[in-house]
């Protein structure tokens, strides 16, 4: 996570103004989950790894690492709709006989599942080049063009915010106690662990009391107004997302399968 | 006309809700322009007497006096106060609060009611007087921690306080950090800010503080220019501070007759140039040749 919050900030597309990427990724991910057609599915996973790939300039190994972690969430839930459990004995690929019922694979089962996983898959990608190539402050700014209240989005900055500073004193925490054998056996390590906790949990309230004063030593009268910066659209990248939005829409389409739409 | 003093403590006493007394019939006058250091132990009450100065506490009994106006603790006259007085907190991930270091030095001008053009400016500024434009679009959680400190200082700068606090400025830094935000200070002071920082560095102290109080257990234990505190040993050993270094040596020097008894020098160049300017004239005198008589007298103090 900490290693998506790195390259969001070093990336290639991360000067491109974020309204276009966050509605780029935003349609394409609507499209990706109306459309039925497990081709534009995989239109979108090609579309999203090639542009995180070649203009973003991740690295390919860590991009393939990124899309194994909804693997395994994906494998073990499109199982289940793929394994079907009923009376009627037509239609198994393969199956075994439980008592009267049959337990196995039918086609239709099979079909849906694999068009689930492409549809997850490409809707995790379209997600994963937002988070990949724009910084969090972006996408809260966007947010905040988008009217959401204020209040949620002061609160998910501070959030985001004292993530990494919550993670910082963990780290100094664990290195304390583990230099001075903390974590030598089962027993101390559930002891030092338990006191980090604790320890974390005080030190957060002080934290969160400091930085209120320190807001109010800034004239703070209820609302974190900030500066954000100003990008300009570009008429090229906007009419190439109108485009790729477009083949998308028109080939799901062709493809006969948009009884969804 | 304005006030001498930026800030005054008249019968200022505070304790905090848990019962600790941090501060004791504190009086003091801070002089405008000028920079002034307390010094003290820890839990001496220097922060919570600053946190006095900007209106964050109220005190309990006593009174705040900003440019001789007594303090009010109402919102609008707080907020006033606030904009004229800013404090650099010690902890620089507390006072931080953007992910983005623009969005946060920007946070301070904008709640001034500026418009976006004159915040923006405000900004600017104040990051390259910190030296910290080349940081403008990088995540706070990517800066060490002398970065963040100098972006600390920026917040507080953007918002062109009258009186700069600062608490602890140099505590963890090493030497050359020190120096540069050292180095800050005089330049904003010589624009005409106050400057009030706490430090445990009686050396720093000495070289660039104007005046100094000595806190102890919330009270002021003594108070003057840096070459009349520092050499009172009585108040010294009181507050468990050591003397300045360029002090004792300057004492020994004076003592075996190798630099004239003039004032003491305040900073490691005033010393030398007094080395020299004795060197000349005991060349002159004594018609000296070859070696170089600094040189010769540090080696006669270190030898004998």
């Amino acid at each position: 996570m900490l290693k998506i919050d790195r390259y969001a900030y070093i990336n290639r597309l991360c000067h491109v103004h974020p309204v276009e990427k966050f509605s780029f990724a935003l349609l394409t991910m609507m499209i990706c989950l109306l459309s039925s057609s497990p081709l534009t599915s995989l239109l979108v996973i090609l579309l999203m790894a090639g542009l995180v790939i070649l203009p973003a300039r991740i690295p390919v190994l860590f991009y393939l690492k990124l899309m194994l972690i909804p693997m395994a969430f994906l494998v073990t839930g499109v199982l289940t709709v793929a394994l079907a459990f009923t009376k009627d004995p037509c239609s198994f690929l393969w199956a075994v006989k439980i008592g009267g019922y049959m337990f196995g694979m039918t086609t239709g089962g099979l079909i849906a599942a694999g068009k689930l996983f492409l549809k997850s898959l490409g809707a995790v990608s379209c997600l994963y080049f937002l988070s990949l190539t724009t910084p969090m402050v972006e996408i809260f700014s966007v947010l905040r063009k988008l009217r959401l209240p204020p209040l949620f989005i002061e609160l998910m900055s501070l959030v985001y915010r004292f993530i990494f500073v919550f993670l910082e004193t963990a780290d100094k925490i664990y290195i304390a106690q583990a230099s001075r054998w903390g974590y030598a056996t089962l027993k101390t390590s559930y002891f030092s662990l338990g006191l980090m906790l604790s320890n974390l949990f005080s030190k957060s309230y002080y934290d969160a009391q400091m930085l209120f004063t320190t807001l109010l030593a800034r004239c703070y009268t209820g609302e974190l107004k900030v500066l954000e910066k100003s990008y300009s659209f570009s008429r090229k990248n906007l009419l190439l997302i109108t485009a790729a939005e477009l083949a998308l829409l028109i080939i799901s389409w062709w493809s006969g399968a948009s009884t969804n739409f | 006309m304005r006030d001498k003093n930026v800030l005054e403590a008249k019968g200022l006493n505070f304790s905090y809700p848990d019962g600790t007394q941090a501060l004791i019939d504190i009086n003091l006058s801070i002089p405008r322009g000028k920079k002034t250091a307390f010094l003290g132990p820890n839990g001496a009450g220097k922060t919570t007497l600053f946190l006095h100065f900007n209106g964050i506490l109220k005190p309990e009994r006593g009174k705040i006096y900003f440019a001789g106006q007594e303090v009010c603790y109402h919102h609008t006259a707080l907020l006033e106060l606030r904009k004229k007085v800013g404090i650099v907190f010690q902890e620089p991930d507390t006072q931080l609060f953007s992910a983005s270091v623009r969005q946060e030095v920007s946070f301070g001008p904008l709640n001034l009611g500026l418009s976006r053009e004159e915040a923006e400016e405000r900004v600017n500024e104040a990051m390259e007087a910190t030296d910290i434009l080349d940081l403008r679009d990088r995540p706070t959680h990517f800066l060490s921690y002398g970065q963040k400190k100098r972006v600390a200082i920026a917040d507080i700068l953007a918002m062109q306080p009258q009186v700069l606090i600062c608490d602890e400025p140099t505590a963890w830094l090493d030497t050359r950090h020190a120096a540069r935000i050292m180095e800050l200070f005089h330049k904003i002071n010589r624009a005409g800010v106050t400057i009030i920082f706490s430090t445990h560095d009686v050396d720093l102290a000495y070289s660039w503080a104007d005046y100094i109080f000595i806190m102890k257990d919330g009270m002021v234990i003594g108070e003057g220019a840096p070459e009349r505190v520092f050499c009172d040993d009585r108040l010294l050993e009181e507050a468990e501070l050591e003397r300045p270094w360029l002090l004792d040596v300057y004492e020994e020097l004076k003592r075996r007759g190798f630099v004239a008894a003039n004032s003491p020098p305040r900073t490691r160049e005033e010393f030398f140039l007094s080395l020299a300017g004795k060197e000349s004239c005991s060349l002159a005198r004594e018609e000296r040749k070859g070696r170089s008589f600094k040189r010769e007298c540090l080696q006669g103090f270190l030898g004998g």
